[in-house]
């Protein structure tokens, strides 16, 4: 609205007096001058000329008048403008050549910025959101891993009056499952001290975010929505305000709903509903409420001196636990952005970098282009010059049409990135913020305007230049005699080199990420995951009298076989197996244990997993040696285990791995929700080795590990791996039937986060973050790379078609004269040819010198091989659209060609 | 006696001047300005027009519709308070580089 006004004002400002106004003052002073000059005695017919004369006509004057105010410039840049949009609507066919391979590149280019702009520059919604902290614990022995940790709510005030602390958020989450519907839903809600809205600073959508009055009365039963569960759970219904939604059966009044770009938070899990923190109630004999904390920082306050005042507010309740060895911790405040920015700045340089090699190929294309029909306005732009047009009137000339080709280039380039952005977040959803939401907005506006002008600028510059150095003696005569035109110097054949190169690097890079994401498709996982899904359950820790009922370890594994075996007699369901993080391709913690027969002094790490006898078949690992424990072992949890081939293999001699004994210190609870068996720490005697599978991400190699019946310790939720006869989720209806058969408000996991959530095994797979991120690159740097050689080609064809268009007399000539048709074919295509040729010699010897960059961001190993089938097929593409137009050449009837002149 | 020609920027000056002296049409000031240099000026009507519209733009002059003496319609360009201040200083400013100009001219070689 603002632009609006301003341009109005503008309009006033250098439109106040209109043509005619003009026009009627220059009148009245011609008729006060001419009654002058009758008075003075000439003839009414002298003085009526001699007036006209001294003064003008009207439209002189009207420039006159606008030359005053300063709007020459004005009024002849949008006669280039006009001259350029016509000159363009003439050639329809180099427009839209010229038009096409920018906007491809811009559109690339654009949606690569609104990308990094969503995801690394402007992610979060929250007011501040460069201030908000998220504190972690570091190690000193460990620097790069940091862990999360809570506050009291007596630490939580301390913090919150801190100096450099301007507000202080402290949060937590549960699962709870919806109820009084038909069968139960689990929902994950996460609590907020109810001064969330401030905090936020993010204005609800319908209704209202968590406020201060929320903790009268020990809090009262609101809840706020998350968008995405709203649209799920309630369909996007505008009246759901006020509504009541009742989850383990108490009623929370709805009172609003928050927009979608707001989902708090990727760390601890994005809630479903946020509730007020004084609803949250301690477990029964769980530990005390704890506070997650965010902690907002007051402006110009250094990260060091917020960690040194934060430090020992934060220490001081950790002082309890022991084991956590203080000494070797100090807290850090990070900002929320960093978790992002690590995993992601990599991989959004890399694609950058390819999305800028696009642009400047399409750019390089258009100056071609430019510089090929330049030679066909010779003509014109001579006799500009002849009659008075000055070098810098032509280079301007030509830089407007230059800039109107990129402007609209820049135009369609924008609309299509809208959509382009999105195919990122597509093929790899989970490595992006929930919160990052794409969309156009005044900076990528800014970033695209600027992005248009230095193209139009870059591939303008050097054509105009060119062009605009023109004799008009000798371009003017009239049209050259086809021979004696010597073709000049190609300034071309270096860009076309140049555009081919480039095209190569990017083929060859795209070649190494397909090469690459093949490789790991191809790679034998060690386990079958089609038609297996993951169940996840929570166990009900927040309702006292359920939870007694399953609080002993042996009530608690009866509970989950309960289950399995429902689970198992559902139809079509053939293996259910149970599993306790388990499930691959990222199988568990690391552990340290103890072989016998050796010392103390060593602590061999390895995986242990807790799974009972079936998970073997459910995933068709292989049994290699020995046995898998039975149902009663199964049952005890102690005294056995099972390897893998990987821990045979580096700590025991492989052959004899069965019959020795091992045992995991680590075994014991860690919280009070962990039920364990009677003697988890003791020997326990490997009756089995089996094959590896995968547990440390699809690409990495298999870690050793030690598969202990689940029993031995039990936390507050399982998994149940079901295999089933075709896709296992058209099985889930009956199956979540089945478990709410043994407890009627049994819930499974919605989420589909890899802890605990309910999905296929297939999903996980392409959700391991190694796995999509080479999909992403493999699939991106393919389309780049087609959409690189498709601009080179119709570089090399449109430079060809020119010339042979231009040089039809002089191929007249040769052929009437006797030469051979394949000698013309090879001077029509002599000089794209060679450039496209050296290109290609220079690409290859960038990229073996680019390899080992490439490789080290990629992650990848660069091939040789992919690199030559790039260079081998861009030769061969470069030679067809070589030989194409240059048949053209050829195929002329000499005597036509003769008559042309 | 030779017309006289003017300097770079002084046309504007002399407009300013001949419109203080009560609203003036454009043909006017022209006349007005040839008739108190005695007719020694000079003035070309492109640069003339060009002046006057500058000094339009910049808000130091303003114009409005009016009858002329000769039942026409014509603009009538009168001084606006920016104008006068505009002419006071380059007034001053104009004395005295004049005056200094004169002075420097004026002198013989033996009073140096």
């Amino acid at each position: 609205m603002s632009l609006l006004a301003a341009m109005r004002k503008l309009w006033h400002s250098v439109a106040p007096r209109i043509h005619s106004d003009v026009e009627e003052e220059f009148r009245s002073t011609l008729d006060a001058y001419q009654e002058d000059l009758i008075r003075q005695g000439l003839p009414e017919e002298e003085a009526h000329r001699k007036a006209r004369i001294d003064l003008g006509r009207p439209a002189t004057q009207n420039e006159t008048y606008r030359d005053a105010i300063g709007l020459r410039l004005f009024d002849e840049l949008g006669g280039d403008i006009r001259y350029g949009l016509r000159a363009l609507c003439r050639n329809p066919g180099f427009a839209a050549v010229a038009v096409l391979s920018l906007a491809l590149g811009i559109a690339a280019t654009t949606a690569m910025f609104s990308l990094i702009y969503a995801v690394l520059l402007h992610p979060f919604p929250y007011a501040g959101a460069d201030r908000i902290m998220n504190p972690v614990m570091i190690d000193d022995r460990y620097p790069d891993e940091f862990s999360y940790f809570d506050l009291s709510k007596a630490q939580l005030d301390e913090v919150r009056i801190a100096a450099p602390v301007d507000s202080v958020l402290g949060f937590n989450g549960s699962h709870m499952e919806i109820t009084g519907g038909g069968l139960p839903e689990d929902i994950y809600c996460a609590y907020l001290t109810e001064n969330a809205g401030t905090f936020f600073g993010v204005r609800a959508l319908l209704g209202r975010s968590i406020e201060p009055s929320d903790a009268e009365n020990g809090g009262r039963s609101v809840a706020v929505l998350n968008y995405r569960f709203w649209q799920r759970h309630f369909g996007g219904d505008r009246h759901v305000i006020g509504q009541t939604l009742e989850m383990n059966h108490t009623p929370y009044t709805i009172v609003g709903v928050m927009p979608r770009s707001f989902a708090f938070n990727d760390i601890a899990g994005v809630g479903d509903v946020y509730l007020p923190f004084s609803l949250m109630r301690p477990v029964a004999n769980g530990p005390s409420i704890a506070y997650l904390p965010w902690i907002k920082l007051r402006p110009h306050v250094s990260l060091a001196a917020a960690n040194a005042a934060l430090e020992p507010i934060v220490l001081e309740g950790k002082k309890q636990y022991p084991e956590s060895s203080p000494d070797h911790r100090h807290l850090a405040l990070q900002p929320i952005i960093v978790p992002y920015q690590q995993d992601l700045g990599r991989t959004l340089t890399l694609l950058l970098a390819g999305v800028v090699l696009l642009l400047i190929i399409g750019c390089a294309n258009c100056s071609i282009l430019m510089l090929a029909r330049g030679r066909t306005r010779q003509h014109e732009l001579a006799i500009r010059t002849a009659i008075g047009a000055s070098r810098w009137r032509i280079v301007r000339q030509l830089l407007v049409e230059a800039l109107v080709i990129s402007c609209t280039g820049t135009v369609l380039g924008v609309a299509a990135s809208y959509w382009l952005a999105r195919l990122p977040l597509l093929l790899s959803p989970d490595s992006f913020p929930a919160e990052s939401v794409i969309r156009i907005n005044a900076s990528i506006l800014a970033f695209s305007v600027a992005l248009a002008l230095l193209c139009g600028i870059l591939f303008g510059l050097a054509p105009a230049l060119r062009l605009s150095r023109n004799d008009p003696a000798r371009a003017l005569p009239g049209r050259q005699a086809g021979v004696a035109a010597a073709p000049a110097r190609h300034r071309w054949s270096v860009l076309i080199t140049a555009q081919v190169a480039l095209t190569l690097l990017l083929m060859a890079t795209a070649g190494t990420a397909i090469r690459g994401f093949l490789r790991l498709t191809q790679m034998p996982l060690g386990y079958d995951p089609a038609n297996v899904m993951q169940i996840g359950i929570s166990l009900h820790v927040q309702n006292p009298a359920e939870w007694s009922r399953i609080q002993s370890r042996e009530a608690r594994a009866a509970y989950i076989e309960q289950i399995r075996q429902k689970i198992a007699s559902v139809p079509r369901v053939s293996t259910v197996a149970v599993g306790i993080g388990a499930t691959p391709p990222d199988a568990d913690v690391q552990s340290s244990f103890i072989i016998d027969g050796t010392g103390d002094g060593e602590q061999p790490q390895a995986r242990a997993v807790l799974v009972d006898q079936r998970y073997f078949a459910a995933l068709r690992i292989p049994v290699l040696q020995g046995r898998i424990w039975n149902a009663d072992e199964n049952s005890r949890g102690d005294f056995i285990a099972v390897v893998n081939r990987a821990f045979a293999k580096r700590y025991l001699s492989s052959s004899h791995a069965v019959g020795r004994q091992l045992r995991i210190p680590g075994l014991t609870p860690h919280n009070r929700y962990q039920a364990v068996s009677a003697q988890s720490t003791t020997w326990r005697q490997i009756i089995g080795v089996v094959g590896d599978a995968r547990n440390n991400g699809v690409d990495q190699l298999v870690v050793p590990a030690i598969y202990i019946p689940y029993t031995a310790l039990i936390p507050a939720y399982a998994q149940f791996l079901v295999r089933t006869e075709g896709d296992p989720l058209t099985c889930l209806h009956s199956i979540r039937a089945a478990i709410a058969s043994v407890a009627s408000d049994q819930q499974i996991s919605n989420s589909a986060s890899a802890f605990n959530g309910t999905f296929t095994l297939s999903e996980a797979i392409e959700r391991d973050a190694q796995y999509s991120r080479q999909r992403l690159f493999s699939i991106l740097f393919g389309v780049f790379s087609a959409m690189a050689l498709a601009l080179a080609l119709v570089g090399i064809f449109s430079v060809v078609a020119y010339s042979v268009a231009q040089r039809t007399t002089e191929f007249g000539v040769r052929l009437a004269l006797g030469a051979p048709r394949a000698h013309v074919l090879w001077i029509a295509a002599r000089i794209a040819l060679v450039s496209a040729a050296a290109g290609i010699v220079i690409g290859l010897a960038f990229d073996s010198f680019l390899g080992a960059v490439l490789a080290h961001w990629m992650q990848n190993a660069f091939a040789a091989g992919s690199l030559f089938a790039a260079a081998a097929l861009l030769a061969v593409s470069a030679l067809i659209a070589c030989l194409l137009p240059a048949r053209q050449a050829v195929a002329v009837p000499p005597a036509e060609a003769l008559r042309c002149e | 006696m030779k017309p006289v020609e003017l300097p770079q920027g002084t046309l504007e000056m002399l407009i300013l001047k001949a419109v203080s002296l009560g609203p003036l049409h454009g043909y006017g000031i022209l006349l007005r300005i040839q008739q108190i240099s005695g007719e020694r000026l000079e003035i070309l009507q492109g640069s003339f027009y060009t002046a006057i519209y500058r000094l339009k733009r910049r808000g130091w002059i303003n114009g409005e519709w009016g009858e002329s003496e000769n039942n026409r319609r014509a603009r009538f360009y009168s001084l606006t308070v920016a104008g006068k201040r505009e002419l006071k200083t380059e007034t001053a400013k104009w004395i005295d580089m004049a005056a200094v100009v004169a002075s420097i001219l004026d002198k013989k070689a033996d009073e140096i």
